[in-house]
This record gives C-alpha cells, structure tokens and sequence, in this order.
C-alpha cells in the first residue's frame, strides 16, 4: 500500500497538483486633462511610493507603471456554490499610463491553499506578497466561476476591484490633471480570472461584456504555470482591457450621434480629438504578445478586436477625407481637424 | 507551493548593509533635559550604563565574546529645536563618556523624515499593509489615507474610515478588538501624522518606528541605503539643519544596523514603544532586503525571529 505523498510546502496531499487560480480586476479610463503626459510627468503620475521607482517604456508608445501596493485582506472568498470560504492575505495592486493619456488601476491576487487552516501572525502574509491563503475546502471552479459571477461583487467579499477604484480616484485629485479632457469618456473595470487547465487542452480566452461598463475575462491556460507564466497574466489583462476600452470609447465617439447629420465642423470637432489623443494607442500584443502570442490570436478571431478597431478608423478617416473635399462648405479657418488627421 | 511572484528576488540592485549583532540604544532625552544642563545628562547615562551593560553582557553570552554592539543616540530636532548642535552635542558627547558610555554613533530624529533628499518616513508609509481584521474586503481605506495604524477591529463610529459614520446613522455601539488577540484584546491605535498649515507633521511613535527599521537594516531607497554614516570631523555645526543624519562617533565602531535593537528608554516611552510594535509588524519589507539579513544571519549561525516587531527588545528603566 503507498500512501499519498505529501507535499512538503504546503501539507496538502492535493498541494503538488494544486490548481493555479489568479484573480484580479482593471479599471480603465481617460487620464481627466487636456493635454497627454509627457514621460517625467508619467513617472511623477505615478510615484506611490517614493523608495521604489515608477518602471517607464518609451517603446512602442510611453507606458508607465507604478511600484506595486499591497492591500491586506481577510474576508469570505466569492464562490459559485455559496460555500463559506474565508480568504487571508494580500492583494497587489498598481497604477499605470499609457500614452501619458489612459489611466489603469489593476489589483490581482493568487489563491492558494492554507497549510494551517487558520490565519497565522500577519509576518506570514507579508513575505507573500499577491498571495491569498484559501480557509475551506472548495474547487478552482468554483472560485474562479464565483469571482466572475455578477454577485461577486457584494459587501464582504474580497474584491480587488475597490482597490483599483481607490487608486484611480486617488490618481484624480493630482495637480498634473487640469480636469479638461479632450473626449467624452467611461471607465471600464474588467474582471478577470486565470485557471490552469490540464496539459493538452487548448488555452482559451472568454471574453464578455456584460454592461457599458463591465466585462469579465476567463482565462483557460493549460500545462505547468510556473512563477513566470503566472506574472505574465495581469500584463494581459491590463492590454486586453486598454485595447477593450479604446475600442469601447472609439464606438461612443463615432456613434454617439450619427455623424452624417453634422455639420462638417462638427464632424471634425467630434473626430478630431479621437483621432490626435487614441489612434495610436492602438497596439494590441506589443507588451504581453511576445509571452501569450496564443491568447492574443485568440482574442483576434473572437471577438475580433482590431477589425472591429479598423472598421472604425476607416469610418473616421473617410469622414475627415470628406471634409478636406473642397466642395464641401465647411470654412477651412473654423476647421479644428488636428494635423495628425490622416489624409488622402 | 510557494510565493509564485519573485520577480522582485532576483533584483541584483539591492545594496546590502553592513550589520553588527545589536544596535545599543543610550536612552533618549528631550530639549528640556538638554536646556536642563550638564548635570541632567551625567545622571542620564549614569542611570543607563547598568542596563547597556546589561544588554552587552546578553550580546556576549549568545554570541561570543566578538560580539558585535554598537551604541546610539537619537537627538530630538524634529519636535523641538534647542540651541544648537556646536553648544549642546560637545557636553552630550563629554557626559557619556564620563559615564562610561560612549556614544559611537549619533542621528537625529529630522533625518527619520527627510535625510537629503531620502524621505525615509514617507517610503515607510507607502510601505504599510495593514494587517486585515476579519472582514476586511479590500474596501476598507489603508493606512496612509486615514492617517491612522491600529493592531485591529476599530469601535465602530469613531473613525472617518467607517462607512455607517458617514452614511449619517449613528452605528451601535461595538468594542474595539485586537487581531489575533490572546482571548482578550489590548486594542492600540496609532496616528501616524497630522496635517499642519499643509505640512506633515510625523507622529511620535512613527518617526520612532522609522529609527527602528533604520537600526534593524530594513531600509532601501530604489536598492540603496538610506542612510550612511559620516564621520565625524571633530567639530559639530551651528545649525541642525547642517547636521548629518547620522554621524560616526567612533571611527572604531561596529557597523551601526543590527541584527538586533536594544533600547534603554524611560518607561514613559512604553506606549510609543507598543505603538512602533504594532508598526513593525505592518511593514512591508522587499523580499531581497530581508532575505539578505536572513541569509547572513544563518551564514554566522545567528537566529532571528520571523517577526520583526521581536527583533527589538527594550529595558523601560529609567526615571523620567
């Protein structure tokens, strides 16, 4: 007879093939000022925390992101099945710019399974940043269905998703906004949660919207998640939902009113901004496609992002060619059409 | 399986410090005890040395007679500035000595909020998470928004982070409790700054906290360290403000963060010390800065206690 082997770490005889399950939310939204950051202002944006550096990338476009922020949580986990499940530990949570113009507040968190079964002195969560120590007993399934689940969001349950609202309303207040943005914007917070699947299976992106403002995002990864597959997820997450919400914002400025009941100048009022402040945001995979290639091409076929994305751009630049046509009656002096409109 | 995020581990740029076995601590004093004069400081470190004498003696007995101590005294210029370093240091320093305890190292307490252009105070804030109270869901404001550090559950409506109080309803009223108490709680709470025509005023007790995690080598600055001893040059300053943070004394001294801390401080200063507890043990220390001082310690065959609020240890002993 052999016993079942114990995993040494953990305790847990299951522990060895212990189910990896990362949850995490981003809020999305335009940076509330006229004009885009610059690089040093990026990184004066976001310095949390004056000991540690704000990490900046000047290519493809200006990314900055914040040193990360740990929140302590011990509260009862979302769960599909309604089973009291407690959570202690630590959620992880940062600010970053892209463009010097979008603003994302990401909080993310592992489960993991508690070795005690009971919550330990706090010294124990702290050398274990991001992670969250499940008390009783439930499946991966389970928590990962309950966290997108739309009750999920109750008081009382752990929710990343406050945390990031907390750092994008902190990241208003800051001297460097004057409060005058250039379009018309919502933020959206995605949702987001990671199950590895076993080895063999496809990975697979589900991708909904579920309001104007929300979206959930379940990730079916399959085969070993080591340390660095598992920090390669939140990059995603966060490109996914920028390109979501560019996407998102685009279709509001070009459909909010039918723009072939406006006037010329409106209609380059109404694009102009879109144009010079979102265009060139658009590059979906440059920071997360080299290590996710496959949930990238994935996110392509279904829903199709970036056709949905040049359907629209096309749609803009055909207006703004309509009104460079010179039979058009708009006064060229009254034009506001940015330079960077593309012309033909 | 273990902690799954270490990209901050294999960070090669973490300085590492040189650390003695115990950081000896020779009281602290107020500016009036310094406005009180000569005699005031003599009996200061008279009533000191039996207790520092003491605390060596522990040193030597676990870790040999190469023990590594070094002393220090932290100068009170951040609450109250007395006349003037080039008048008062000199007879601080003299009645140590004659005391038979010297000085080999002295900070001030400023240089626990800005020391240059570092603002220890400010990464030790940002350093904070807060040990959660059951119920705690994330949605509860840290720390440095509310400005106040507790070791629990906080009475409801008594504090601007309670969401009935804000609502307008006045909450039932509930007692305070101590996370992880042992069947009954001793609840503190902390206030970490107040807000001064603008500027921050650093609570007391977190400056205190500071100096701790200064002695105990736990602070880094994008990978450096936050403080360097000066050496001292034979003359002190005028001004306050030209007083390094911290200065070397002795030129012979062991290396001024340690394993361990030592304070002999008068018992008044227990709360403080309780409260730089309940700070310690919410302080988020990189991964590479604390696995450095674990690493060397075993290296030596000292044993440290997980928990940093255990690393320093006080005699409350003198008069007030």
């Amino acid at each position: 007879m052999t016993r079942p082997k114990r995993d040494k770490v953990s305790g847990n005889k299951d522990a060895g093939h212990e189910t990896v399950v990362v949850c995490g939310e981003v809020r999305t939204a335009l940076l509330q000022t006229s004009l885009p950051l610059s690089q040093d202002q990026c990184a004066r944006f976001l310095a949390l925390r004056p000991d540690e550096p704000v990490r900046v990338s000047e290519r493809p476009n200006v990314y900055a992101v914040s040193p990360d922020l740990l929140t302590g949580v011990d509260c009862r986990l979302p769960a599909a099945s309604g089973s009291r499940v407690r959570g202690v530990g630590t959620v992880r949570a940062h600010a970053a710019l892209t463009g010097g113009r979008v603003i994302q507040a990401s909080a993310h968190f592992q489960y993991t399974t508690s070795v005690s079964g009971q919550r330990l002195p706090w010294s124990h969560y702290l050398v274990r940043p991001g992670l969250v120590e499940r008390l009783g007993r439930t499946t991966a399934d389970d928590l990962t269905a309950g966290f997108l689940a739309p009750r999920a969001t109750e008081p009382g349950l752990l929710d990343p998703g406050s945390i990031a609202s907390r750092l994008l309303d902190r990241a208003r207040g800051h001297e460097l906004l004057d409060g005058q943005p250039p379009l018309k914007s919502r933020r959206t917070r995605l949702r987001w949660a990671v199950r590895q699947v076993p080895p063999g299976a496809e990975p697979s992106v589900h991708f909904t919207i579920v309001d104007t403002e929300r979206r959930t995002l379940l990730l079916l990864l399959p085969g070993l998640m080591d340390a660095k597959a598992v920090a390669s997820v939140p990059p995603f997450c966060e490109e996914l939902a920028l390109h979501d919400w560019l996407l998102t914002t685009l279709i509001r400025v070009v459909e909010r009113r039918a723009l072939g009941s406006l006037s010329g100048p409106e209609v380059a009022n109404r694009l102009g901004p879109a144009v010079s402040h979102l265009l060139h945001l658009w590059l979906p995979g440059a920071r997360s496609g080299r290590e996710l290639p496959e949930l990238w091409n994935g996110v392509e076929q279904q829903p199709g992002f970036t056709r949905q994305w040049q359907t629209l751009v096309q749609r803009i630049r055909d207006q703004l060619a309509l009104q460079s046509l010179p039979l058009h009656d708009s006064a060229p002096e009254s034009s506001r059409a940015p330079t960077s409109a593309p012309r033909r | 399986m273990e902690s799954v995020f270490r990209e901050e581990t294999a960070d090669p740029r973490t300085e590492s410090v040189p650390l003695s076995h115990l950081s000896l601590e020779l009281g602290h004093l107020y500016m009036e005890d310094f406005a009180a004069g000569r005699t005031r400081l003599r009996s200061h470190f008279d009533e000191v040395r039996p207790w520092a004498e003491a605390a060596r003696a522990a040193a030597v007995r676990t870790h040999g007679p190469r023990a590594r101590v070094s002393t220090c005294f932290l100068v009170d210029d951040y609450f109250t500035r007395h006349s003037s370093p080039s008048l008062v240091l000199p007879m601080l320093c003299e009645e140590a000595e004659a005391a038979e305890v010297r000085i080999d190292y002295l900070a001030r307490e400023s240089g626990c909020a800005r020391a240059g252009n570092r603002e220890p105070a400010r990464a030790v804030e940002g350093r904070l998470v807060e040990s959660p109270p059951p119920g705690s869901d994330g949605s509860r404001p840290p720390a440095s928004e509310v400005g106040w550090l507790s070791n629990g559950q906080r009475s409801p409506g008594h504090h601007a982070d309670s969401a009935e109080a804000m609502a307008g309803t006045p909450p039932a009223w509930a007692p305070a409790s101590e996370t992880g108490a042992r069947e009954h709680s001793v609840f503190l709470d902390v206030e970490l700054w107040s807000e001064q025509k603008g500027e921050r005023l650093w609570s007391c007790p977190f400056l205190a906290g500071v100096w701790q995690l200064l002695r105990l080598g736990m602070l880094r600055h994008d990978g450096a360290a936050v403080l360097r001893p000066e050496e001292f040059g034979g003359t002190f300053p005028a001004e306050w403000a030209a007083l390094p943070a911290l200065l070397r004394l002795n030129r012979r001294a062991q290396p001024f963060a340690a394993y361990r801390t030592f304070s002999v401080l008068p018992t008044r200063f227990l709360p403080v010390e309780h409260a730089v507890r309940v700070l310690l043990g919410q302080v988020h220390i990189e991964a590479p800065v604390r696995e450095q001082v674990e690493r060397r310690a075993k290296g030596e065959g000292v044993v440290l206690p997980p928990e940093l609020p255990d690393r320093a240890h006080y005699a409350f002993a003198l008069e007030p």
